[in-house]
């Protein structure tokens, strides 16, 4: 775990010669900043088990801490609000809807992988965007669905 | 101290030896793609991919209900991959390795003898199997190669979510997926 933030910290000074990778890296630092604050206001409302809310508000934490490192003084001040309405009326709602957001994490990840431009940077976003694969199965078993 | 060896242990063990044969014992293309072209590396993943197949066959064995039907659906999605996989290397002038026999694989691999065993080696696989692919997208040079990959690596982090939810974990224990070697 720490490794991984290690070798994305590590990397933000080959980053700067690579404008357009730093705007991609706020694209996915703006999504990871939504998801955070997703479930901290689910397990503010009880709209989500406790445990599992924890657990993955924890790794959503780490994904914002690793991507604003490497970012640096280049990490935009805040999120912008992510085109998903998240609904905290129940658990079984929010979870729909955090689904959608982890899903929409996820792809942006896969888009942001395939044109990014610094190699050292290519692993540990990879593991990122695994992280959020996963949550999304998470998801699924509260949401009692086929978690494949 | 000297560190226990439990059986569950050397299972793993032999689980990651075996797995590394399986993957890097083909030969490379000897023909056909240009040296760097990523055709050696995705030819290593297509001859793990045709072990993964063949281990998720030995995993459903001691299976049943849920995590028997999970073995299936998760073999299934092993032999897409191979064969996307595969296209890459075509596209590329090479020749994907081919499968070897059923018997050949099964003396690679562990005795599974419950479900507990099953499972175990099953984490350990598709641990390897996201680490090749992450692997892949640090060394592929080529964007659709990477967009593959990146993909194919979202899927086998998902397989893996569920080996930890059937063994009775969380499905996302890490904040970091790395896969292991």
């Amino acid at each position: 775990m720490g490794a991984a933030v290690a070798s994305l910290a590590l990397s933000r000074s080959a980053l700067a010669a690579e404008p357009a990778d730093a705007d991609q890296l706020a694209r996915l630092l703006a999504l990871e900043r939504s998801l955070a604050a997703a479930y901290e206001a689910a397990l503010a409302r009880d709209a989500i088990e406790p445990a599992l809310g924890k657990l993955l508000l924890g790794h959503e934490r780490e994904h914002v801490r690793g991507l604003e490192q490497t970012l640096g003084r280049r990490a935009p001040a805040q999120a912008d609000t992510p085109q998903i309405a998240l609904d905290f009326a129940n658990r079984r709602t929010f979870a729909h809807s955090a689904l959608e957001l982890e899903r929409t994490t996820v792809d942006t990840y896969r888009d942001v992988l395939t044109t990014f431009h610094n190699d050292r940077l290519l692993q540990p976003l990879g593991s990122i965007m695994a992280c959020g694969a996963q949550h999304e199965v998470a998801l699924r078993r509260v949401l009692g669905e086929d978690l494949l | 101290m000297q560190p226990a060896l439990t059986r569950r242990g050397a299972l793993g063990g032999a689980a990651a030896l075996t797995l590394a044969s399986c993957g890097g014992g083909d030969p490379p293309p000897t023909s056909g793609p240009r040296a760097g072209s990523g055709a050696g590396l995705l030819s290593s993943i297509v001859a793990l991919e045709h072990a993964a197949i063949a281990a998720w066959a030995a995993i459903g064995e001691p299976l049943r209900g849920d995590a028997r039907r999970y073995a299936r659906i998760i073999r299934g999605r092993e032999i897409d991959n191979a064969e996307r996989v595969a296209d890459l290397v075509r596209k590329l002038g090479g020749t994907p390795p081919q499968t070897r026999t059923a018997e050949d694989y099964a003396r690679l691999f562990p005795r599974i003898g419950d479900e507990a065993d099953a499972l175990h080696f099953a984490r350990d696989l598709e641990e390897r199997l996201v680490r090749a692919y992450l692997e892949g997208l640090r060394l592929l040079p080529d964007a659709d190669q990477r967009r593959v990959t990146s993909q194919i690596a979202a899927d086998q982090a998902q397989d893996l979510a569920v080996v930890h939810a059937l063994a009775g974990g969380p499905a996302a224990p890490q904040p970091f997926v790395t896969g292991t070697l």
